[in-house]
């Protein structure tokens, strides 16, 4: 479980966060919604340990972040909206030091990035230098490393945008999956209908604050499976699993 | 409505007017007076070189042999222009030139090549040192008429071999791409360059299970081998150690090569510090924050390899001091095993708490080095009291990692 009580952030005399409390159930995929400075990613970089807050608190797992961030950050997952990483190392590389800082099995963290960077198309690109991968494919890498772990909470900053079709569908699948097992995901879009299709439940930010909290009834259900012209792109251009 | 020509010609000769100034202003005045230097030594090289054939031929055969050499080199060396400057513009029309899309532009092929062999011609100034070494060694040999005919000749000859040169480059691009008539060859050839982006590939990664700090450790030293300044910052501190130990070879006394070898320990211990700011400032601040890693295990990663500097140096001083008496010995491995290892922690402090500015912690390091030494000029041993407490100082601020921030 994510809980994010009472988080305020400044920059300076901008308050970016204004007491912003909300909790996402294990199992459930909570929407953030926001126009552009809402304050989207400073909640979520907030919630990933990031940057401290200026008041408030951040818990996962009943962990307090701030508290115990060692323990905290072993519960989260967290890919970013503009995502970092060390340029010169390949993405298997880095999946691996990550793996490795988690303390993950070797064997079992190696298949499942085996599967991962298959099913999101970066198989064949796995031993390149990640500075030479493109923004979509850095997106994806951060994606990849964010759910490595099968964290129970699980933050997404924009994390689909700049996904081609097929990746954005097996990372749907994934964060459904993820949900099923007992993640709970806090993902941020500015797009309405990924949050439409996605989430159980969206919270609307604006200007730092919860704006509203809309139920997935109030919106109802979304068409299940991809769509028409998502099912024409499969068809040309599918994953090409490892 | 198509561009007229005459102000097209205009903006390319704006353009490579502006292209030349900011690619020497580029160079920084240090490199200008770098290559100024260089350009200085080759051709006094070069003269020396000339200067004694030449004059031999004078003497065997009277000046006209001489005119006849000059000539020959001139003639060589405008060669040499126009096949550099030919193998240039092949190059760049099958990899794509620099600027903007060209073919996107509404620009007359023509303008585009007679603008891409302008580029490809770029170098031809660097043949006007040997030409002019190898004129200046012709002064006094031969007669000043023909001195100036033999300038002036090496001045008409190497542009038209620059062209010539790049007609021929052309024309080896050109049989590398499909024929397509009614298709300029220029727009052809920029059509299917591809840049020369070759995609290196890594080795199979270590996946294992480490402690966070050995993990931040391996890593390093894998990031160490691919990231080029960083592999430098490595090289250096090595390269003084090898030097070091060299000393101890050398002839003369014993105390120059003892204090050599203990000086060099404390140049390359300055450099290790620098290597281990490198390694921190490598680590994008996103990524290790959001993992389960604490201030600990990226202090500690990067002490072990202060630790493991240190340990080379103890090793090597040990195998290059066997000279010593055992007491001044033990005293040099003490000081100079000692030095690096308070030398490299307080880099990784100086690293680790100032992350991510590594230009102030590399600012940092150097003005207490500088203060250490300075004490100890002015009073023995004083050095040491100032680095230990640059080193104490500098860790009170480690507790405050977590809460760094991105800056």
């Amino acid at each position: 479980m994510l809980r994010i009580a009472g988080l305020t952030r400044r920059y300076g005399t901008l308050v970016a966060l204004d007491g912003v409390s909300l909790t996402v159930a294990p199992g459930e995929i909570a929407g953030l919604l926001g126009a552009n400075g809402a304050g989207k990613s400073t909640l979520l970089r907030t919630a990933a340990g990031l940057q401290p807050p200026d008041a408030g608190t951040v818990s996962a797992d009943g962990v307090d972040l701030w508290a115990s961030p060692v323990e905290a950050k072993r519960r989260i997952g967290y890919a970013a909206e503009e995502p970092r990483f060390y340029e010169e190392l390949s993405a298997e590389e880095h999946l691996a030091f990550v793996a490795a800082v988690r303390g993950l099995d070797a064997a079992e963290a190696k298949a499942r990035a085996e599967d991962l960077l298959g099913r999101f198309g970066l198989a064949d690109r796995a031993r390149e230098p990640v500075s030479r991968f493109s923004h979509g494919m850095r997106k994806k890498l951060s994606f990849v490393a964010a759910i490595l772990h099968r964290p129970p909470v699980l933050l997404c900053d924009e994390a689909l945008e700049g996904f081609d079709a097929a990746s954005a569908l097996a990372a749907k699948s994934e964060l459904r999956a993820l949900a099923t097992a007992g993640c709970a995901v806090l993902f941020s879009s500015h797009v309405t209908e990924t949050i439409e299709r996605l989430c159980d439940r969206a919270t609307l930010l604006h200007q730092g604050r919860v704006a509203r909290v809309i139920e997935r009834s109030a919106w109802g259900a979304p068409p299940s499976g991809p769509s028409a012209l998502e099912r024409e792109f499969l068809v040309v251009a599918g994953p090409t699993p490892r | 409505m198509p561009a007229p020509i005459r102000p097209q010609a205009r903006a390319f000769r704006d353009l490579e007017r502006a292209l030349r100034r900011r690619r020497l202003l580029g160079l920084g005045p240090r490199l200008r007076l770098e290559f100024a230097l260089l350009a200085l030594l080759v051709g006094a090289f070069l003269f020396w070189q000339a200067r004694v054939p030449l004059d031999g031929l004078v003497r065997a055969g009277g000046a006209g042999a001489a005119v006849g050499a000059v000539a020959v080199i001139a003639l060589i060396l405008a060669a040499a222009s126009g096949a550099l400057a030919g193998a240039r513009l092949a190059r760049l029309l099958r990899t794509g030139p620099a600027g903007p899309e060209w073919l996107a532009l509404p620009i007359k092929p023509a303008a585009l090549e007679r603008h891409l062999a302008w580029e490809a011609r770029r170098y031809e100034p660097w043949l006007w040192v040997p030409a002019l070494a190898v004129l200046i060694a012709a002064i006094g040999l031969v007669a000043p008429g023909w001195l100036v005919l033999l300038t002036l000749g090496f001045l008409g000859l190497q542009p038209m071999a620059g062209r010539i040169g790049c007609a021929l480059g052309q024309r080896a691009a050109r049989g590398a791409t499909e024929a397509r008539p009614g298709v300029p060859d220029v727009v052809r050839m920029l059509a299917t360059a591809a840049p020369r982006r070759p995609r290196p590939r890594t080795g199979a990664a270590v996946w294992w299970r480490a402690p966070a700090w050995l993990a931040l450790a391996a890593k390093d030293l894998t990031f160490t081998r691919r990231h080029g300044p960083t592999r430098r910052a490595a090289a250096l501190p090595i390269a003084l150690w090898v030097l070091s130990v060299a000393v101890w070879w050398l002839p003369g006394e014993s105390a120059m090569r003892h204090t050599l070898a203990f000086g060099l320990s404390l140049l390359a211990a300055a450099a290790l510090a620098e290597w281990l700011i490198a390694l921190v400032d490598s680590d994008p601040f996103a990524v290790l924050r959001v993992l389960p890693i604490g201030v600990a295990s990226v202090w500690g990663a990067r002490a072990a390899l202060a630790a493991a500097g240190t340990l080379l140096v103890v090793a090597a001083q040990a195998v290059g001091s066997r000279e010593l008496e055992p007491h001044a010995r033990q005293l040099l491995l003490l000081w100079a095993g000692g030095a690096t290892l308070a030398i490299g922690i307080l880099g990784v402090n100086y690293g680790v708490t100032l992350h991510p500015q590594a230009g102030v912690a590399g600012r940092m390091l150097g003005l207490s080095l500088a203060l250490a030494v300075a004490a100890s000029v002015m009073l023995p041993l004083s050095g040491w009291i100032i680095l230990l407490s640059a080193v104490a100082h500098s860790a009170r601020r480690l507790p405050l990692w977590p809460r760094l921030e991105e800056v």
